[in-house]
């Protein structure tokens, strides 16, 4: 497996969001390279290449984070406040994915520093639509951003 | 007769004389000395007798005067004595008046004896009331005082409990929003695979299957709407009510403004009375006016118009606020079905909703100490009222 040239790093302990998601991100024409890992401690594995992704060159970072909020053992929020106070990862975009917008997390999500973050709707529609947008947005409106 | 004794007498005393002739001549010396001294003595006596005499008469002079003295003195003593007896009279007068008054006075006194022995007993009954209502003071004293403990150990067991239904309150909070939490989750995959089924299969399925999993798609997308719902709704009770004056011209204008209206959408005819300000967290209020406008619009669905009347009008301390609609309207006799979780009065087919609408109108009111509540005739129209705290200057 190469981790080369990732693109897009995609934090998601649910394997049916996992699946749903990546599906819509293709659907919506985001082609680009993404590494799914399932859990906040390989998420930060692959961010300082260490673990499974010891053989990742430390020169290359992700143009994109999209990070789940509720996972075991590692939370998001906790990820989140890594790569945030970390001067090498803190420019790369992190938007947070959510089951609602209710969460008493949200607020402490942006005041961490996280760029976005979208409620993965029910309604498949609006799930696919959502993600499609957050990735177009970052991918190709925010070439700049890193 | 007389003639013949002084003849014998003459001779007698002739012959006296001669016979007395030598002796008596002593005899009378003697005699005359005798009587020249008697004189002498008599004279002195007379002397004496004048002086004693001239003595009386001075005395008897002063007795004369002392006696007229005391005529006089007498006759004074007359006047005094008759100013004694009148004085005396007045006195006698005076004295039977004194009798008199001291006889009152005895009789008063003998009353006020009486008077006071009553009052003296009246007294003695008087300490013994107030002894008697001392005891009872005393425990009027020991039963407040029991009243008291009572009340603290009642108001402890209050914030005991309190605090228990507090932590019990919270627990359900985060228990009902983790719930909501994971419950989306396989909501989200079965109607997402579905949608994959109908995207990447549905050449391979009838129109009846096809059907079928639009049904899922729809209810498993329902499902989604009743978590959003119950989520909020549990959000209401975790949220800080944060009072302030609220503009309620200005928050219904904006509230009006931001209903969006598809072409083929009627848009309804708002007729807005003067609203006055009033006290309240402006974020719930607003959530109250759109709950309560939107139904006014969505029950007027099938009404030739749709008419949203707002006002507001006065009353004690309150500014009671209305929507009324001219539309579908309820049946009263459901009433107290009307403001509960997730209760409905019209079926899903003929209008769309959760039920929790008017759930969390009635929360956000209850949380400002207003109340909530509607009138309705079933297929002319229902007014909805909510009263707040007017803002007092």
């Amino acid at each position: 497996m190469s981790y080369h040239n990732i693109e897009i790093l995609f934090v998601e302990d649910s394997a049916d969001d996992a699946a749903l998601t990546i599906r819509a991100l293709k659907k919506g024409g985001v082609t680009n390279k993404l590494q799914h890992v399932i859990n906040g401690a390989q998420a930060l594995d692959f961010l300082y290449c260490k673990g499974d992704f010891a053989a990742r060159s430390n020169k290359e970072f992700p143009k994109l984070i999209l990070l789940d909020l509720k996972m075991p053992k590692i939370s998001g929020v906790q990820v989140l406040e890594k790569i945030k106070s970390d001067p090498n990862l803190k420019a790369i975009p992190v938007v947070m994915l959510t089951s609602s917008n209710e969460g008493p997390d949200i607020e402490k999500c942006f005041s961490l520093g996280a760029n976005s973050y979208i409620v993965k709707p029910v309604d498949s529609d609006n799930f696919f639509k959502a993600v499609k947008e957050i990735g177009l947005y970052w991918m190709v409106l925010s070439q700049s951003a890193h | 007769m007389k003639k013949n004794n002084s003849d014998e007498l003459i001779i007698a005393n002739g012959e006296i004389v001669l016979q007395n002739e030598e002796n008596t001549a002593a005899e009378l010396i003697i005699a005359i000395k005798e009587l020249a001294f008697q004189n002498e003595e008599k004279e002195h006596r007379a002397a004496e007798l004048a002086i004693a005499n001239r003595e009386l008469a001075f005395q008897n002079e002063e007795k004369e005067n002392r006696a007229a003295e005391l005529i006089i003195a007498n006759k004074e003593l007359a006047f005094q004595n008759e100013e004694k007896e009148n004085r005396a009279a007045e006195l006698i007068i005076a004295n039977k008046e004194l009798a008199f008054q001291n006889e009152e006075k005895e009789n008063r006194a003998a009353e006020l004896i009486i008077a006071n022995k009553e009052l003296a007993f009246q007294n003695e009954e008087k300490e013994k009331r107030a002894e008697e209502l001392s005891i009872a003071n005393r425990e009027l004293k020991n039963a407040e005082d029991d009243i008291r403990k009572l009340n603290d150990e009642l108001e402890q067991k209050v914030i005991e409990r309190t605090a228990q239904l507090e932590s019990v309150n919270k627990e359900l909070e985060s228990f009902s929003y983790s719930v909501s939490h994971d419950l989306r989750a396989p909501i989200r995959a079965i109607n997402g695979y579905t949608k994959i089924i109908v995207e990447d299969y549905g050449d391979l399925l009838d129109a009846d299957g096809i059907k079928i999993l639009q049904s899922i798609i729809n209810n498993s997308k329902k499902m989604g709407e009743l978590i959003d719902d119950l989520l909020a709704f549990s959000k209401l009770g975790r949220k800080q009510v944060t009072v302030s004056e609220i503009e309620m011209n200005d928050l219904v204008r904006t509230v009006k403004n931001e209903f969006v209206f598809e072409e083929n959408e009627r848009i309804p005819e708002f007729i807005v009375g003067e609203l006055p300000r009033a006290q309240g967290d402006k974020s719930l209020i607003k959530q109250v006016w759109i709950n309560l406008i939107s139904n006014g619009i969505k029950y007027s669905r099938h009404k030739e118009k749709t008419r949203i009347e707002i006002g507001a009008y006065q009353e004690d301390q309150h500014i009671v606020y209305y929507v009324k609609d001219g539309g579908a309207g309820f049946d009263m006799e459901y009433y107290d079905k009307l403001f509960g979780v997730f209760q409905r009065l019209h079926s899903q087919e003929e209008f769309e909703g959760t039920g929790i609408g008017l759930a969390i109108v009635h929360r956000i009111v209850q949380r400002h100490q207003g109340k909530v509540w509607a009138e309705s005739t079933l297929d002319e129209g229902s007014c909805f009222y909510f009263s707040l705290l007017r803002v007092n200057h």
